[in-house]
């Protein structure tokens, strides 16, 4: 069977599943098979850890927003790995991250999963007794009351934007005109040249660093000053380098789909990267004209 | 055309694995043939992948562990995964941390068939015009 998330909180049975693993005092993973899909580790009950493709993990959250320099990370990993010792003592003892920041980067994260899975759908789920092994667990686990709870909290503020936002498959296109006057933050500027009609809100947000979430409220504010239009299905950099091209079914208003800022809207904005589009290369076969319907996703 | 159903086909892989963040086409010889690399050089990716492949490949040989099924490269900022195309061609997949390895090793196998069926077409069709 498989169950969405709902205005009122996570799939049902995902929730039942994880309040009988917690009340069972679990130690274990409880597997969750669908979009994106994940494995929820549990001790004694309670949620140390979520891995999801669908939410970016504790490292990446660390790394990619520079709180832990790559090199600073590996040694921190070789020295826990030879002493058999934790990762998170490591990196506190070290002073590569404090102790406060840490527990809220790793809690941040095992909402953000929870969050991202409740939201997903779940085809079927499995709990597996047994050790769980895992980088940068949360020391003492999150009780699940709190989880759910937050995760709830979560998808009801989602449900309450003007727009429905798809985490998995989201898309965008050129529509309204920019708001004149409307003022741009550095992070703003960042998250628009991410917006680029190719990333769903996932991607920016492992692109940047931070929870997806966090990344979904950014996104609505900037479509709510119309600095992001939607679009209905994923761009390619072939409808990027040839400006005239508008995606089939592009059209404002059309359902929330994956964020794209607007082209040329403002010299600020201007990323040098994908400004320097490059001719194709005609290779083995001509480039064929791209007919209307093709790149469609069902 | 061929080509449209190509980039067709990659952009639906795309769809279904989480955290695909491009793809490439290339020839075995290094040349790319459709490309959708999110801002990398496809005509570096395409060299780099036919040699990383034949490597990977010659290595498997070498060990004696029969048919290389993906060379799948593990950075501290993503994935990159190849995949042989039939005889002449290969896929290249740029992936971010979380790409989902899993969901990936079953759905590549119907898009490259898909692709060698679709280069096939579009070898025949270019030598019949």
């Amino acid at each position: 069977m498989t169950t969405e998330g709902s205005e009122d909180g996570p799939a049902g049975p995902l929730r039942e599943a994880l309040t009988v693993c917690a009340a069972a005092g679990m130690s274990g993973t409880l597997r969750v098979t669908g979009h994106p899909g994940g494995a929820i580790h549990l001790v004694d009950g309670r949620v140390v850890a979520i891995e999801t493709p669908g939410a970016p993990s504790p490292e990446v959250l660390l790394l990619r927003s520079h709180r832990i320099t790559e090199s600073d990370w590996d040694t921190a990993f070789a020295a826990a790995a030879v002493a058999g010792g934790r990762m998170s003592a490591e990196l506190i003892a070290r002073e590569m991250v404090g102790s406060g920041e840490l527990e809220g980067v790793l809690r941040t994260a095992l909402a953000d999963a929870m969050f991202v899975l409740a939201s997903g759908t779940v085809e079927e789920y499995r709990s597996e007794p047994g050790p769980v092994d895992f980088v940068l667990p949360v020391e003492p686990g999150a009780e699940t009351e709190w989880l759910l709870a937050e995760t709830s909290r979560r998808i009801r503020v989602l449900a309450s934007l003007p727009d429905r936002y798809d985490l998995n498959r989201v898309m965008a296109a050129p529509g309204a005109a920019a708001r004149p006057g409307a003022r741009l933050v550095e992070s703003q500027d960042e998250i628009l040249a991410l917006a680029d009609g190719r990333r769903t809100p996932r991607d920016i947000a492992f692109a940047l660093g931070q929870g997806v979430f966090a990344t979904i409220l950014q996104l609505a504010r900037l479509r709510e000053a119309d600095l992001l239009v939607t679009a209905s299905r994923r761009m390619t950099e072939r409808d990027r380098r040839e400006p005239g091209h508008q995606a089939p079914g592009d059209e404002p208003g059309s359902p929330s789909k994956l964020p794209r800022r607007q082209r040329d809207r403002s010299a600020l904005l201007r990323n040098p990267k994908t400004a320097e589009l490059r001719a194709p290369l005609r290779l083995l076969q001509p480039r064929f004209g791209r007919s209307p319907g093709s790149g469609e996703t069902p | 055309m061929a080509e449209d159903k190509l980039l067709a086909e990659i952009q639906a892989l795309r769809d279904k694995v989480t955290g695909i963040t491009g793809t490439a086409v290339a020839s075995r010889d290094g040349l790319i043939i459709r490309d959708d690399t999110g801002g990398v050089d496809p005509d570096n990716l395409a060299a780099l992948t036919a040699t990383a492949l034949a490597l990977a490949q010659r290595l498997v040989s070498e060990a004696g562990q029969g048919t290389l099924r993906e060379a799948v490269t593990r950075s501290s900022g993503g994935h990159v995964a190849i995949y042989a195309v039939g005889a002449n061609a290969v896929l290249v997949l740029l992936g971010d941390e979380g790409l989902d390895i899993t969901r990936l090793h079953y759905e590549s196998r119907a898009t490259i068939d898909t692709i060698e069926a679709l280069l096939a077409l579009s070898s025949s069709e270019s030598a019949a015009g």
